[in-house]
């Protein structure tokens, strides 16, 4: 039943995305849409449900065949990308596509044989959550767009040709890559799933085909065929110098014995930071908001970048006890998580403050990840969990916004809060939840800051104090621009899509869930798999304090939907303007000359200080050193092995 | 006696003051005479304000910025004009753009006339103004009660 | 085990400090005010100023921009008075750190929810007062942690010394940005307590009579409760500390009005640096010798 049900969720996303390839009409894609997102996310609680609490289960499958396959499938998006290199004339992408088609064909040719891994696909709790984020926010992105894309359509120039069905093609394929990747034990399996996520973003990236579209998506395959080569490189060696393919073995074996291992989990951690999009692989992710926004939402809260994470969060046993990655992830994550909150602060873009967040938060978990002890991950996971939840609502409440005040600009979002009521509480909902105490964001933050402090993690103790610090200002600045409120404004939000509703309504919903339930969320998923993995349970805050923030979560989130905008009995007066108000509700006053003046306010972006230019360069050469040290120590300690 | 006296917050607008009595009104608030003794802070902000100083005549200009600044106050609320200028109109009364004294605008409360007007004049306004607030303040607070 | 019972005690001590803190604050605020006075060769105000302010500003009318500003302010209260019962209760010192920031959240939302030209730079130079301050706040609280062993500030009590001992250098930190979260000058740059200043009232411009009660009480809340944080470097298992640590937190208290009487108002720019710096070098130094020790 179980294993059906495995199966299910990695092979229905893919007939629904050829199903989608070849329906045209627009009705028919609606509700096979609509209806196949309800069916993946049924299907993923229902393995949630079943399996919830239990501990890591495996599932005895292995086969030549789908080994093969997955070679092919590998051999095949190589060539998709080589195409693209030839037509686009990128060198460098083409070479890197040759490359990696080389090294699959060694690695089949030459040491995957003989090598079985004889559980192919298990569950644990970590995958249980991944399962839940994929299958509730992931599909909710695919509803989402419905409403998005005919919007998006009608914005395109007049004979555009219309690409939905490859558009939503390519959504589902990513969702059955996501499922592939977190089920499969077997490395090579669990590849193949990666290359599909790399290729599909390359994409969707580059879905609008214009110049800069075409250019960032290119940005994104280079990068990510880099990781993708670094994950190939450490089969070779798993496979050829310890004799594992399977994923669980090598944690065990790398916890085992951490110098032998040293290579390997510092070639893999590298394909994991570049999917997570740390510096200096950060600037793919920045390109990809070129793409339209469902893209965004999808690749920055359920899946792509949540798979980088992931591996590393599987392999922090390793970098527990093995110096030489744990040391390089978690400077890279530490060192992401300060500089991108930074660089947050000078963009008034929402979407690419919303980038910025996301790298900066995968940053966190990330250098949770290299810390690697119990602690460490129960926080990790969380931050994975409610940066999901948040960062789709964000994401699918910028996109909306977008759409009906004809601008992703935050000075644009002034008023908001009257033009779009229900949008700006939803948004404003989103934002606290990334950066406020007592939300899910915030405490497991905190987690992370207890961890590092017990550790003696002093730098990235300064790390998190400063960065935190930043976080608060640019979050809420945003906040203050949404908060805003003045008589009159006209309300635009008649025309948005049932299906954003639908799907913004239930990001929402999962947030405050998630909010109130941590405690028991705690309980049932993320202290299991701690157990699963290190045998003890490890929580560093109270169940008391936890319980204490979820109550305040409810009491903030009635605060937000019922008793804010409301006019209370005070009586209405105009805000002082230090002068004569030329009308009523606004900021008109009569200036010297007998006209009228309005007063704006810009918010404030710093730019000397925390500046892209000044920033960027410190980071990429920062954690470009780091990341080259640590390969070659790790290359040193094996040839030291060796001698 | 009511806690609206124990505090008065003032608030000092120049209508078209020589600055004469600008001067005196700040020099209340130096350690001299510091009147802060009383609980009285000089307030930049109406909406804070119990007591409305104005020094100087309104004119054509200035006479809505007086309303506005008047409207913005809370209720209760007293009006002190502080010197001959800001009582009458003083001797700019008959200049082309001046409209008079400070009741020509809103309702006045108390006078204090001088050239320029005394400190100490300044202060025995402000404390016949305490009574006038007091008053207002009963009313507020049985027009309250009545409400409810 | 589930922790409920942390949840009851915390509420009781917020009931507890929702009436004592007022009280005190409120006799700290003219203490400020009479010191500050004779400071400047005045008489200064009665002692109980503040308190007359407050119940007249709760007898004023009720008017405001609008219907949302006080619901912000409200928040902002109740956070604090929960910040001060966490603290009170024995809790989580962290906890208490965050909540404070929350309730700055709040209060900052007030101000720009009105859209007042004044109220919002005052609000946007909130903004970044905290996050001057916040690093240090933050490695206040590592730091007692490191020295006590608990994040508990029910923990001081078991300790054979006080945690200033390890942690001097963090308090010289905390004392630099306790000037920041006091608004006294010269970082008192998103709102000031004196007179006039050139955004009138900063973040308090639109807020008049019984919502501006609310922030003054919220105020000697914080007050209070910042206070307490600094007394809890000198508090240890012997209970006479408790009486080190009130004298101690009052010198501090007159250290600042001396501060806040004898300095300009800094730009924006000078207070960033200079409270950052401050946190890396004093809590960032302290935290790390401690650390590798």
């Amino acid at each position: 039943m179980i294993v059906e049900l495995l199966a299910f969720l990695m092979i229905f996303p893919l007939v629904v995305a050829a199903i989608l390839l070849v329906v045209r009409s627009n009705g028919a894609r609606k509700v096979i849409v609509g209806g196949s997102a309800l069916v993946i996310a049924v299907a993923s609680l229902a393995l949630v449900a079943l399996y919830l609490g239990e501990g890591r289960v495996e599932f005895a499958f292995s086969s030549e065949a789908l080994s093969l396959a997955c070679a092919a499938v590998d051999v095949a998006l190589c060539a998709i990308v080589i195409g693209y290199a030839v037509r686009y004339k990128n060198v460098l992408a083409g070479v890197l596509a040759v490359v990696m088609i080389a090294l699959v064909l060694a690695f089949e040719a030459f040491f995957a044989h003989g090598i079985e891994v004889e559980y192919g696909f298990y569950l644990d709790s970590l995958t249980l959550l991944m399962v839940a984020v994929i299958g509730v926010v992931g599909s909710g992105i695919c509803v989402y767009a419905l409403g998005y894309m005919e919007d998006f359509q009608a914005h395109e120039p007049e004979g555009a040709k219309d690409r939905r069905p490859l558009f939503f093609a390519l959504m589902f394929l990513f969702l059955s890559a996501m499922y592939l990747i977190v089920f499969s034990d077997n490395m090579a399996w669990l590849l193949t799933g990666w290359e599909v996520t790399t290729v599909c973003s390359f994409l969707l990236i580059g879905y609008t085909k214009t110049d800069e579209a075409i250019r960032n998506s290119f940005r994104q395959i280079i990068m990510n065929m880099i990781g993708g080569i670094a994950f190939v490189l450490a089969l070779f060696y798993t496979t050829g110098s310890l004799g594992i393919l399977s994923l669980e073995e090598f944690v065990t074996v790398g916890n085992a014995f951490p110098a032998v291992a040293a290579l390997p989990a510092v070639l893999l951690a590298l394909a994991g930071i570049t999917k997570a999009a740390q510096m200096p692989f950060h600037t793919w992710l920045l390109g990809a908001m070129v793409a339209p926004t469902p893209t965004s939402a999808l690749l920055h809260s359920s899946t792509m970048v949540k798979a980088g994470v992931f591996l590393l969060l599987k392999l922090a046993p390793v970098f527990a006890v093995s110096l030489v990655p744990s040391v390089m992830v978690v400077l890279v994550g530490g060192v992401t998580f300060l500089l991108c909150s930074f660089m947050a602060i000078s963009q008034s873009n929402a979407k690419r403050v919303l980038a910025y967040s996301t790298i900066a938060n995968l940053g966190l978990i990330t250098a949770c990840a290299g810390v690697g002890t119990p602690e460490a991950i129960w926080a990790g996971m969380f931050l994975l969990l409610f940066h999901a939840v948040a960062k789709s609502l964000l994401f699918l409440c910028v996109g909306t916004a977008e759409h009906h005040i004809g601008s992703r600009d935050i000075e644009d979002m002034d008023l908001l809060f009257e033009r779009m009521p229900r949008l700006a509480r939803l948004m404003m909902l989103g934002i606290m939840c990334m950066f406020i105490a007592p939300f899910g964001m915030l405490v497991a933050k905190w987690a992370t800051l207890v961890t590092f402090v017990n550790t003696g993690q002093v730098a990235l103790i300064l790390l998190l104090a400063f960065g935190s610090a930043a976080t608060f200002m640019f979050w809420a600045k945003w906040l203050g621009k949404l908060a805003g409120i003045a008589s009159g404004a006209e309300n635009v939000e008649g025309t948005v899509h049932r299906s954003e509703w639908i799907a913004t309504g239930v990001m929402a919903a999962l947030i405050i869930l998630c909010c109130v339930g941590m405690p028991v969320i705690s309980w049932m998923i993320v202290e299991p798999y701690v157990y699963s993995v290190y045998g003890t349970f490890a929580q560093d805050i109270s169940n008391g304090n936890l319980w204490m923030a979820a109550i305040m979560c409810a009491f903030i989130a009635i605060v937000l939907f019922a008793s804010l905008g409301g006019q209370g009995k005070a009586r209405r007066v105009d805000v002082y303007l230090a002068g004569v108000t030329a009308e009523q509700g606004t900021r008109r006053f009569i200036n010297s000359l007998s006209g009228t003046s309005d007063a704006t306010a810009r918010n404030w972006y710093m730019e000397s200080a925390f500046g892209e230019k000044t920033i960027r360069p410190v980071g990429e050469v920062c954690c470009s050193v780091i990341i080259v040290i640590a390969l070659a120590a790790a290359c040193a300690g094996m040839l030291g092995l060796g001698l | 006696m009511s806690y609206a006296t124990k505090s008065p917050w003032v608030i000092h607008y120049d209508a078209s003051s020589c600055n004469g009595c600008d001067i005196e009104v700040l020099a209340a608030l130096c350690p001299g005479y510091d009147v802060e003794r009383f609980g009285i802070i000089n307030t930049g902000n109406p909406k804070h304000a119990d007591i409305f100083l104005v020094t100087g005549s309104v004119n054509e200009r200035n006479i809505h910025v007086v309303k506005e600044i008047y409207d913005q106050m809370l209720e209760p609320k007293v009006v002190i004009a502080c010197g001959i200028c800001a009582c009458s109109g003083g001797i700019f009364h008959d200049c082309y753009n001046v409209i008079g004294g400070v009741d020509q605008a809103i309702p006045v409360d108390v006078y204090a006339p001088g050239c320029a007007v005394r400190p100490e004049a300044i202060i025995d306004a402000v404390v016949q103004g305490l009574g006038i607030l007091e008053e207002k303040a009963k009313a507020l607070d049985a027009k309250k009660k009545e409400g409810e | 085990m589930y922790g409920f019972e942390t949840v009851a005690v915390t509420i009781v001590a917020t009931l507890v400090f929702a009436v004592l803190a007022p009280i005190v604050g409120c006799l700290l605020a003219g203490l400020d005010r009479k010191i500050s006075a004779r400071m400047q060769g005045r008489v200064g105000p009665p002692l109980l100023q503040p308190y007359y302010d407050v119940r007249k500003l709760m007898g004023k009318e009720n008017a405001s921009v609008n219907g949302s500003e006080g619901v912000y302010v409200t928040c902002a209260f109740v956070f604090t008075l929960l910040a001060g019962g966490v603290f009170f209760a024995g809790g989580n010192l962290l906890l208490s750190v965050f909540l404070i920031t929350l309730s700055a959240l709040f209060f900052i939302m007030a101000a720009y929810c009105t859209r007042s030209p004044y109220a919002e730079v005052g609000a946007a130079r909130e903004t970044l007062q905290v996050m001057s301050y916040e690093p240090m706040v933050l490695l206040m609280a590592v730091g007692y942690f490191i020295a006590a062993g608990t994040f508990d500030t029910a923990g001081v009590f078991s300790l054979d010394a006080p945690v200033v001992c390890t942690i001097w250098g963090v308090l010289i930190g905390f004392l630099f940005v306790l000037t920041i979260k006091l608004r006294k000058s010269p970082f008192d740059i998103s709102m000031s307590h004196h007179a006039h200043q050139e955004i009138v009232r900063g973040v308090t411009t639109e807020m008049s009579g019984p919502t501006l009660a609310k922030v003054e009480v919220m105020h000697w809340c914080e007050n209070v409760l910042f206070l307490a944080w600094t007394a809890l470097f000198f508090v240890w298992g012997n209970p006479i500390s408790l009486v080190v640590a009130v004298v101690v937190a009052l010198l501090v208290y007159f250290l600042e009005i001396f501060i806040d009487n004898n300095f300009a108002r800094v730009k924006w720019q000078a207070m960033l640096k200079g409270a950052w710096i401050v946190a890396l070098v004093f809590g960032g130094v302290n935290i790390a010798v401690l650390a590798f020790i």
